[in-house]
């Protein structure tokens, strides 16, 4: 008897954390349909009649495609990137012993401890002193530095919980160093591998902080244009707005397609 | 000048020595079984001969050639492991063929001789699954023939029936036997069981704590056992030891005296000096109420095995005796019987251990 109510409580809080995640998500998309006066009456509208009209303005603004297209080369290049360099780091990490192999694991991850704004106005200089500014190829630089120990920690794990049977087994059938990683590891790895490649993917299209820092006009990607619409005197809300579910539509599909494998390559080495 | 020779092989890991000074020679062609307890190091010693661990003290030789610091692929050795190691993401054939396509083999010889694997092995309708789609003995079977398609000089396998169920293993180790036979090749064999060691073995290496006990063929070992230790882990049951007191009956002969007998045994001197001795007797040359010499017993325990009966007895001392009876014995616990023996076959014991 018991039962009940306690699945009840548990439905109440599953209710709370959905609202608590989808409503901003919500508030975004149903805001691209209203007009300026609707998004900003109090209280607000609930029911409206929906308007294509912000959209129209975001297609034929070619800022916005340019910064999609921007964002699309900025992400695949960088994942790319860092999984072709992560991948044999990571297989190294996972089945070799050599001096100093601990802190380089460590060194990875602490990477990550610095607050990125920290290193944004050093990162702006010394892209300055490169002439790299307002470059896609400055963004791939940075993204890589983020992503590619998530690619390493990721792959590691997931190499680690190969069999180190098969690689002596190859061994003594004459596979090379290289044959070993490209054969058995690399399409044995392809599940962590391509989480990890998604999380950098992800985490780059979204990336605003050093987008807006490192970038000025040529190559905005999809998040600072959303934000460049604001002007000192007016806020196009149904624009950004429209912008924003433009940026995050392909991303969401694309990653609840992928979910199942996601939540298994984090969930990685913990159950055996 | 012997086919495999492992010559004063030492292994250590850090400062844990686990091959202790190992010396073995096999002939071209032999089926070797190293055997012993776990732990005895008798894996390690197959990955040093695979080239899987390396040396710290010795040199192995393989058909005269020094491969102690030989990469494993040079040493022309196939291995199959105890957990198969099969290339999950590969079909059946792939994963025969991988050893030759790694050496660069010609298509076509490479059809050839995984055709000709598949043939041997009867698994010509499975080679193009992939390893999860296969039960375990078939799993077994695509292990065995990633290592006969290189025509290796040397067969290694660590283990390889102990995942499988007791009725599959009995099967594949009558086919291991057969394969030897057919392919003529020098197999090296680990494991734990010592039937499995006394059925297929030309030659047993007894193996404990990372030291050689004892090298001979199956017979040799059940006959003339070095020691206890060889003495107790080959043969099943295990042998019988008693404390007995020895002292010199003549120049060639001893009387054993033991508070279950109810005379002194008189046995052939093989060169004890009177005091205290380990008789030893196999459970099947132990037989119910007969025989020349008698050891009173108190039953502690039947098993009836259907075709025959196991006793487990115990002297005045405590020590218990196992008994190998034909047919069916039905003793209640305490009952007293006697256990006769030929102290003419009997086993007998330095305190030491080693074998008079």
């Amino acid at each position: 008897m018991a039962r009940a109510p306690r699945r009840l409580l548990h439905g109440i809080g599953l209710l709370a954390v959905f609202l608590f995640a989808v409503f901003p998500f919500y508030w975004m998309v149903s805001s691209s349909f209203k007009t300026q006066t609707q998004i900003l009456a109090s209280p607000p509208i609930w029911l409206f009649h929906p308007t294509l009209g912000n959209y129209a303005q975001v297609f034929s603004d070619h800022k916005v495609t340019r910064a999609v297209i921007s964002s699309l080369i900025v992400a695949v290049c960088s994942t790319g990137i860092s999984v072709l360099l992560a991948a044999p780091a990571a297989y190294a990490l996972a089945r070799y012993e050599f001096r100093g192999k601990s802190d380089l694991w460590f060194w990875f991850i602490s990477n990550r401890f610095i607050s990125p704004i920290v290193l944004a106005l050093p990162v702006y200089i010394i892209a300055r002193n490169l002439h790299i500014l307002d470059t896609h190829l400055v963004l791939i630089l940075i993204y890589i530095t983020f992503i590619l120990p998530i690619v390493v920690w990721i792959a590691t794990d997931y190499f680690r919980s190969i069999p180190k049977e098969l690689e002596e087994a190859a061994r003594l059938e004459g596979a090379s160093q290289f044959d070993i990683f490209w054969r058995i590891y690399v399409p044995l790895g392809v599940p962590g591998l391509a989480v990890s490649a998604i999380f950098g993917f992800i985490f780059s299209w979204n990336e605003l902080l050093y987008a807006l820092v490192l970038t000025r006009r040529d190559v905005q990607t999809a998040p600072v244009v959303a934000t460049s619409f604001m002007s000192g005197y007016e806020i196009p809300w149904g624009k950004i707005m429209a912008t924003g579910t433009v940026i995050v539509l392909p991303v969401t599909i694309f990653a609840l397609l992928v979910s199942r494998h996601m939540v298994r390559g984090l969930t990685m080495g913990a159950t055996k | 000048m012997s086919y495999l020779r492992l010559q004063g092989v030492e292994k250590r890991f850090g400062s844990v020595e686990v091959i202790k000074g190992v010396d073995i020679e096999a002939d071209k062609g032999e089926f070797v079984v190293f055997v012993g307890p776990s732990g005895c190091g008798k894996s390690t010693l197959l990955r040093m001969v695979a080239g899987l661990e390396e040396v710290s003290a010795g040199d192995i030789f393989i058909d005269g050639v020094n491969v102690t610091d030989l990469e494993p692929a040079k040493r022309k050795v196939s291995m199959v492991f105890q957990s198969y190691a099969l290339f999950p993401h590969m079909s059946v054939r792939d994963n025969i063929a991988f050893g030759l396509k790694m050496s660069k083999t010609p298509k076509p010889e490479i059809e050839r001789h995984v055709a000709e694997a598949a043939r041997i092995l009867q698994m010509e309708e499975l080679l193009h699954r992939r390893p999860r789609e296969l039960s375990g003995g078939q799993r077994q079977r695509v292990a065995i023939g990633r290592a006969i398609v290189r025509h290796p000089k040397l067969f290694l396998f660590d283990e390889p029936l102990s995942n499988l169920d007791a009725e599959l293993r009995a099967q594949m180790r009558t086919e291991i036997a057969r394969l030897h036979s057919t392919l003529g090749v020098t197999m090296v064999y680990v494991t734990h069981d010592q039937v499995e060691a006394m059925t297929l073995a030309n030659r047993i290496v007894v193996l404990r704590a990372g030291r050689v006990e004892q090298i001979g063929t199956p017979q040799q070992l059940y006959d003339q056992p070095a020691n206890t230790f060889v003495a107790g882990f080959i043969g099943s049951p295990k042998m019988n030891f008693l404390t007995v007191k020895a002292a010199r009956a003549d120049a060639a002969s001893l009387t054993l005296s033991h508070p279950s007998f109810p005379a002194p045994v008189r046995t052939p001197n093989r060169g004890a000096a009177a005091g205290e001795l380990l008789l030893g007797l196999r459970p099947e040359q132990l037989h119910f109420e007969d025989g020349p010499c008698r050891i009173a017993l108190k039953t502690d325990l039947c098993e009836n095995l259907g075709g025959a009966t196991l006793i487990y007895g115990q002297t005045a001392n405590g020590e218990t005796l196992t008994l190998q009876t034909p047919g069916r014995r039905l003793l209640k616990n305490g009952d007293a019987f006697s256990a006769g023996f030929d102290p003419a076959g009997a086993y007998l014991f330095a305190p030491d251990g080693r074998a008079l």
